[in-house]
């Protein structure tokens, strides 16, 4: 199984002495999305935290292409390759939205992004517009920008969708299905079944911080996810 | 124009300007990183003593500004790994540990070079007229060096990459470690930078005070009023909290006398802290 | 029964307590009863620690030494106790009740602010001569109370008659820190002034201890255009106060009198800004006296290359140490009426010749001296000037 680029197992922590997941095991080949779902509080976000060195691990194991992230903060697992939006405080409020797209990337022009900006074109009018100013919605797709403009092997999206209106989303799906076919990985955190369906190429079900379905897309089965994430 | 006038109020824009820079150190530090710095006042000591040892083994009066940037970033260093960083995010503990620290340093100085006065000489001693009155030079080169060193540090802030990168750091911690700004390091040099300045300070305004150990506690309360009136975090409200405080003070002196400059700049750090305690521009 | 019991438990234990607290006083008094003490006041810790703390102390140790190699004070070893005179008053207070009581110290010596002493006067309340040695404003004349310290009167009908003379000024500048012995200096001077036809332009003070800048006086200053500023100003604010009025130029045409210049200031003041600048003390290190020579003499020998820099508050512990030998050896006692009665008319040693004490103050040699560069230059040398103070 040497052909993962990005692959968790026994994944278990939480807060403090509280643990929120227990055992979770997974993983993402080059050019596959891996979709993490659940209700609200199962500890989507909290896994993807672990992944991602924000919390320490009380068990388990990340790897990033067959290499151990153990002991590795946030900033070094983004530079090795992993990039990473939040669920909440997903942009640099302070930042214009042009710093927050290049804040990492001094030497890189704009216009590479001209064909995200053609699918987006509101962000492309206010880029000299502080972040903090945009809606809610607009923020959502500033920060998978940022996470498509950093362009690295794999992307942990903790639910790129939330609030954002229908026409958008296809947006995204189509956006992350052309990263796809250009080999980057994900792993997203999502409620919205239509992009799940759109880009999912294996889905993990949780309940209270466990894995209770698996599969791939052969597998993905709409009533089911329905029955699973009834409250 | 009445030439007392015309030196009174470059008195005034001289107290105005080398106060933000005095504060400018105190405010990089509290307002990016949120540490109180206690012993701010001991690194403006420092830096003033490296300019006295400079100046005692003959070296031109610029060869101050590399040393006591070297000798603040050497202690700044440790002071941040070992005294700072455990804190963060506790500002009582942070308080209590750079009181510490400023004990220590002016013990050390004491130690090092005696409790007694030390006088540095002027590196440039002649008057300048201006608008038909003469002032003194290293006065008016102090000023026009401090209002540079501002504007080179707001335009920096306001433009460069790292400036965004320090703002990004304090605004979302953690989104700016996913997107892979080392934060632990950015605010160490964050904090070295602030004492560097600090250090700066000292070695500009050394030659025209009393260079004691004690010195850097003149300077602690009146920088604290600043920030009062300024706010954190904002280098418009560092400066207009300068103008406010350093301004109306010698503004005070001028016309009555220094008792009435602190009585007032009382009254107004006591005002902002009561009814606008997040300075002239603060939001809550 | 729980009571009594609970009662004799209570006797045991207060009877070992007083024991414990008991028997080692009596040890102690009993061991050292033959010790002359003397409770020293100085500036341990505090603002002026670092100016005259050490200076303070190596002064008295060395009078104590030399008195103790000629077999001490009625033949008792002198023995200097020590605490903070820079202290809040009530932590002095605490201190002098200590030595009264546990310590029972022989004689009391002062070297602190005039709030201290008013303290320390009404807690000894005359049971231990005290002296009083740093300079100040005058007017202490508690019983059993004596002042080494230099008047406003040594100080002012000194230089300012003399440099009128010398330089004619006809309008003076009062700058000083904001507290009682400026003041007084300042009455005393307007007096001298209005018997030379001098007219005052200004007179200013500013708050004491706080961190004062002086560019706005100076200019203020300029204005008036005095041909003398006299300087009431202390520590960091004469320094300030002088390195701000050079830099503005007001040295190249405007006299200055500062009437607490000691080295350890004039170091601060430099060199460049010292130009003009006069002094009226009774203490320079540069004053040049047999008796000063062999003073300068010991005090490297014991102290070394790393003594503390001398200077009058710090040298006049010296001639406070020498008061209390001379005038217990006389009075063969420290009882208050003796100690009065030989006091009055003493000759004893300073660290540059003697002072004579009257009228519990003391008539002393004052020097004038004119700053050249960091050095205090002796222009002229007053003998035995009167303190102008006469205590009953
Ligand atoms: N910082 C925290 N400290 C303590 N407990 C937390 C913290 N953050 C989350 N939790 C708890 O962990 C559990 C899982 O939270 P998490 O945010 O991972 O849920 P989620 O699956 O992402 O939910 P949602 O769909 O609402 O985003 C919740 O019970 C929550 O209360
Ligand atoms: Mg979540």
């Amino acid at each position: 199984m040497n052909t993962w680029v990005f692959d968790f197992e026994d994944v278990t922590g939480g807060y403090g002495g509280s643990v929120v997941v227990r055992g979770l095991t997974g993983a993402v080949a080059a050019g596959q999305a891996l979709c993490v779902l659940g209700r609200n509080g199962v500890g989507k976000s909290t896994l993807l935290r672990l992944l991602h060195g924000f919390l320490p691990l009380a068990r388990g194991s990340v790897r990033f292409a067959g290499r151990d992230l153990a002991g590795l903060d946030p900033a070094r697992r983004t530079a090795l390759g992993v990039s990473f939006a939040p669920q909440e405080r997903i942009v640099f409020d302070d930042l214009t939205v042009r710093e927050n797209l290049t804040l990492m990337r001094p030497g890189h022009p704009l216009a590479a992004l001209a064909p995200y900006f053609a699918r987006f074109p509101r962000l492309a009018e206010r880029l000299g517009q502080h972040a903090g100013t945009l809606s809610g919605g607009e923020r959502k797709l500033l920060s998978l920008l940022r996470v498509l403009a950093e362009d690295r092997p794999v992307a942990l999206l903790d639910e790129p969708s939330e609030g954002v209106q229908s026409e958008s989303v296809r947006q995204m799906a189509t956006l992350i299905g052309e990263r796809k076919a250009a080999g980057a990985a994900f792993v997203i955190v999502e409620q919205n079944l239509e992009l799940v369906e759109a880009v999912a190429d294996r889905y993990l079900i949780l309940d209270q911080g466990r894995t209770v379905q698996a599969g791939d897309r052969s597998t993905l089965r709409r009533a089911e996810l329905v029955a699973h994430l009834r409250v | 124009m009445d030439p007392l006038l015309v030196t009174q109020a470059l008195n005034v824009l001289y107290e105005v300007v080398t106060l933000a820079v005095i504060v400018l150190g105190l405010a990089i530090v509290f307002g990016l990183l949120g540490v109180m710095n206690l012993a701010h006042g001991e690194f403006i000591a420092l830096g003033a003593y490296v300019a006295y040892v400079c100046q005692s083994h003959g070296l031109p009066y610029l060869a101050a500004v590399p040393a006591a940037i070297a000798a603040c970033a050497l202690l700044a260093l440790p002071v941040e790994r070992f005294l700072i960083r455990p804190l963060y995010d506790r500002p009582f503990d942070t308080l209590l540990a750079t009181w510490g620290l400023s004990l220590f340093m002016r013990k050390a100085i004491e130690i090092g070079f005696g409790g007694g006065y030390k006088s540095l000489k002027i590196p440039v001693s002649d008057s300048v007229l201006v608008l038909g009155t003469p002032f003194p030079a290293y006065r008016l080169l102090l000023m026009a060096l401090c209002a540079a060193l501002i504007a080179a540090l707001l335009l920096w802030y306001r433009r460069s990459v790292a400036g965004a990168r320090v703002k990004a750091m304090v605004g979302n911690r953690e989104l700016a470690q996913a997107v892979g700004i080392r934060t632990d390091r950015l605010a160490r040099d964050t904090f070295v930078v602030g004492l560097c300045f600090a250090g700066l300070a000292g070695v500009m305004v050394a030659p025209l005070v009393s260079v004691q150990p004690y010195m850097g506690l003149d300077y602690v309360l009146r920088s604290f009023f600043v920030l009062v009136v300024g706010g954190l975090g904002s280098p418009l409200g560092l400066l207009s909290g300068a103008a406010a405080i350093g301004g109306v003070e010698s503004a005070m002196s001028a016309l009555v006398d220094r008792t009435a400059g602190y009585s007032t700049v009382l009254l107004i750090a006591i005002f902002f802290l009561w009814r606008r305690p997040h300075g002239i521009f603060g939001r809550s | 029964m729980t009571t009594s019991l609970a009662r004799r438990k209570f006797l045991i234990a207060s009877a070992a307590g007083t024991a414990l607290i008991g028997a080692p006083a009596f040890i102690r008094n009993a061991s050292a009863a033959k010790d002359f003490k003397i409770g020293m006041f100085y500036a341990i810790a505090g603002p002026a620690a670092n100016l005259f703390g050490p200076t303070q102390k190596a002064c008295a140790e060395l009078a104590v030494e030399q008195i103790n190699a000629r077999g001490g004070i009625l033949g008792r070893r002198v023995q200097l106790l020590f605490a903070n005179g820079d202290a809040a008053v009530a932590d002095a207070t605490k201190s002098a009740v200590r030595m009264l009581l546990e310590d029972k110290v022989d004689f009391f010596l002062g070297s602190h602010n005039s709030a201290v002493r008013e303290a320390l006067v009404a807690t000894i309340k005359a049971r231990v001569p005290y002296v009083y040695t740093p300079i100040y404003e005058g007017g202490e004349c508690s019983p059993n109370t004596y002042v080494i310290a230099d008047t406003p009167r040594q100080q002012m009908e000194t230089v300012l008659p003399w440099l009128h003379k010398k330089a004619g000024y006809k309008s003076v500048y009062l700058i000083g820190n904001d507290y009682v012995w400026p003041q007084v200096t300042n009455k005393y001077a307007k007096g001298i002034f209005k018997k030379l036809g001098v007219s005052v332009l200004g007179e200013e003070y500013v708050p004491l201890g706080a961190p004062n800048k002086f560019e706005e006086a100076v200019t203020r200053i300029k204005g008036a255009g005095p041909g003398l500023v006299l300087i009431t100003l202390v520590g960091g604010d004469n320094v300030n106060f002088n390195r701000t009025f050079a830099g503005f130029g007001l040295d190249k045409n405007i006299l200055r009198v500062s009437s607490l210049l000691e080295e350890n200031t004039l170091l601060g003041i430099g060199a460049e800004s010292s130009n003009g600048l006069y002094g009226c003390m009774s203490y320079y290190s540069s004053v040049d006296t047999p008796a000063h020579r062999a003073f300068k003499t010991a005090y490297r020998k014991k102290y070394g290359d790393k003594a503390p820099i001398l200077g009058l508050i710090g040298v006049d512990t010296y001639a406070g140490v020498k008061f209390v030998e001379a005038v217990v050896t006389k009075a063969k006692a420290n009882a208050a009426a003796k100690v009065k009665s030989a006091a009055n008319g003493i000759t004893f040693a300073s660290a540059t010749g003697t002072m004579t004490m009257r009228n519990r103050h003391v008539d002393k040699d004052m020097y004038l001296a004119e700053c050249k560069g960091t050095e205090f230059q002796i222009v002229e040398t007053f003998s035995n000037v009167k303190s102008g103070q006469t205590c009953a």
